[in-house]
């Protein structure tokens, strides 16, 4: 026989989040325009392999660094690690005003 | 994720058009980074996992094809750099993020067996049944705090969602009744609740945390510090510990491939080897002290690594400190941080026949003593990850250390303060533990009584059933 509780169970998720109940959670406006404008081509340009830290993502970025130099051996490639203290956030300054002083783009990787 | 937020700011406040990698693991939670933040990076999918591969299988990945999305890798990468975003590109992908609807403060009307599954099937329990939390049950539970039930007693930031979690002292009050805690545990458990850190994190890592306990509330509750401290023998010391992790669980956290990504998981975090610092048998300050509480404050410290390993038959041989040494070779050696779980008798020993008059001279005996190769602690993926970052930012001695030949040693416990003691067991043989953790905080456990300080169990072996 089924055990039969003396009084009702609290479900343990009620009330739990800031939000009013039935509010929508924030979805943002799309913001195309609010990325920076692509490359006419590749060709002549410097681009920043930038190593976030995760395991493998230097060796996965020496293939792509090949590849480039095979393939496309005009396009003068530059390898960092990100630098700042956390590979967990971006709290990175000086490597980024490198970027935009010596470079036209970067590849970032490898997340995961 | 850092290839994201490192991506947006490139795009956004520079100006530099990027080409964010991502292993295929994670495409869900860089769905949730496009949905919340609303900027259409292109992200460009590898098999999973880069790390450990050789760099024919990396090539492979390069020219490959995007699980994806079936197209090649680096043509891709290309186009990522040279091609605007269509409109119809992410067509679908910024529509809000689904919620679950109202929740309804009592469940609907079933049979015990029926509510069990529910909990479990909702993802409520850490896989064992839980003790339902009723009405007159969460009220019993409540008797054990002088704050009111609607009191915020933690604010959880969810970042796959973006959600901020208000935790109230009911909230924590229905999780405490669902670990099998007793009322006068309940202060323990605000205060871990209070200090908003979940039992595990969200990373592919096995995380584990420790939950210790110090002073009168130990005794009080008859928290075990004493023989088989860590077993799972002594009630207050399992609830309190599963009671951590089912916060964790309320909190979001085991959510999988959004906040829960642990590939292997850790046993550790069933109850989070909750335990209390055997004050009474021990020959130096409690751990509670050292964090500028009082002796007769009633503290939660809570630590965090992944691993520990045993010395299983004492120290003949060679001496304490050298055994460490030996025991400590077995983990990586992250910022200095350990923290050593000594018996009794070896804490006695250290003081009264090595000299070692306080944790932290010890701690400095290890801090010298302990060396490594420096192309072996470099050579660890984790300190790679989270250290060399820091070395190259010049801050020294690991900028230093970076610059070595190999084979010169380092001693990585630079800072001892970071190496910490506790000390616990029931000296029927003179062993240890060496973790990884770091410490993370303590919390007061006096604010959250409803009952002020009274006596109980003083010998460290405390609420053991031995029935014969």
């Amino acid at each position: 026989m089924a055990t039969v509780l003396r009084s009702a169970v609290l479900n343990p998720e009620a009330c739990r989040t800031v939000r009013a109940a039935g509010e929508e959670a924030p979805a943002k406006a799309r913001s195309f325009s609010s990325l920076a404008p692509r490359l006419n081509s590749l060709d002549g340009k410097t681009i920043y392999l930038v190593d976030t830290g995760f395991g493998g993502s230097g060796r996965f970025l020496d293939q792509v660094q090949g590849w480039f130099a095979e393939h496309m051996p005009s396009v003068a490639i530059v390898r960092r690690r990100k630098t700042g203290h956390s590979i967990f956030r971006d709290d990175t300054k000086d490597l980024w005003a490198e970027i935009k002083e010596k470079g036209q783009a970067a590849i970032l990787g490898v997340a995961g | 994720m850092a290839v994201a937020t490192c991506s947006r700011t490139l795009e956004q406040e520079y100006g530099i058009p990027t080409a964010p990698v991502s292993t295929f693991e994670f495409i869900g939670f860089l769905a949730s980074d496009l949905r919340f933040h609303g900027v259409p990076l292109r992200f460009i999918y590898t098999p999973h996992p880069v790390a450990g591969m050789p760099p024919s299988v990396l090539r492979d990945y390069v020219e490959g094809k995007d699980p994806a999305t079936q197209r090649i890798v680096v043509e891709e990468i290309i186009e990522a750099l040279t091609k605007p975003v269509r409109e119809d590109e992410f067509a679908g992908d910024f529509a809000p993020a689904s919620r679950t609807g109202v929740r309804q403060p009592l469940l609907a009307s079933a049979t015990e067996d029926d509510l069990q599954r529910l909990f479990h099937q909702r993802g409520w329990t850490d896989g064992l049944p839980i003790i339902l939390p009723t009405e007159e049950r969460v009220a019993e539970m409540l008797t054990g705090t002088n704050h009111a039930p609607d009191e915020v007693v933690a604010e959880i930031f969810l970042h796959d969602t973006q959600e901020y979690l208000k935790f109230t002292v009911e909230m924590v009050a229905i999780v405490a009744v669902m670990a099998g805690a007793r009322p006068e545990h309940l202060p323990v458990i605000l205060a871990v609740a209070s200090t908003g850190h979940p039992s595990i994190v969200g990373s592919t890592t096995p995380f584990a945390c420790m939950l210790l306990v110090n002073g009168p509330i130990r005794n009080e509750i008859e928290m075990n510090s004493g023989i088989g401290a860590f077993s799972p023998r002594n009630l207050a010391n399992s609830v309190i510990g599963r009671a951590w992790t089912l916060l964790t669980i309320q909190w979001g956290y085991f959510r999988l491939k959004k906040q829960f990504w642990s590939s292997q998981g850790n046993p550790i975090g069933h109850n989070n080897m909750c335990v209390a610092e055997n004050e009474e048998r021990s020959v130096w300050e409690p751990f509670h002290v050292e964090k500028n509480f009082r002796a007769d404050d009633s503290v939660v410290s809570l630590f965090r690594g992944w691993s520990f390993v045993n010395n299983v038959v004492g120290s003949s041989t060679r001496s304490v400190g050298e055994d460490t040494c030996v025991l400590l070779g077995a983990l990586p050696g992250l910022f200095s941080s350990a923290t050593l779980i000594l018996d009794p008798l070896v804490a006695r020993h250290l003081k009264e026949n090595d000299g070692f008059q306080t944790k932290l001279d010890f701690g400095r005996w290890i801090s010298q003593n302990y060396k490594v190769p420096a192309g072996q602690f470099w050579g660890t993926d984790v300190i790679h990850m989270l250290m060399a970052p820091v070395a190259e930012q010049g801050v020294e001695p690991y900028a230093s250390w970076k610059r070595l030949p190999p084979e010169t040693l380092i001693a990585p416990y630079d800072k001892p303060e970071n190496i910490n003691i506790i000390v616990v067991g029931g000296e029927t043989s003179p062993m240890w533990k060496v973790a990884d953790f770091s410490y993370v905080a303590s919390a007061s456990v006096d604010k959250w009584r409803a009952r002020p300080a009274m006596d109980g169990c003083t010998d460290g072996s405390c609420g053991l059933p031995d029935p014969d």
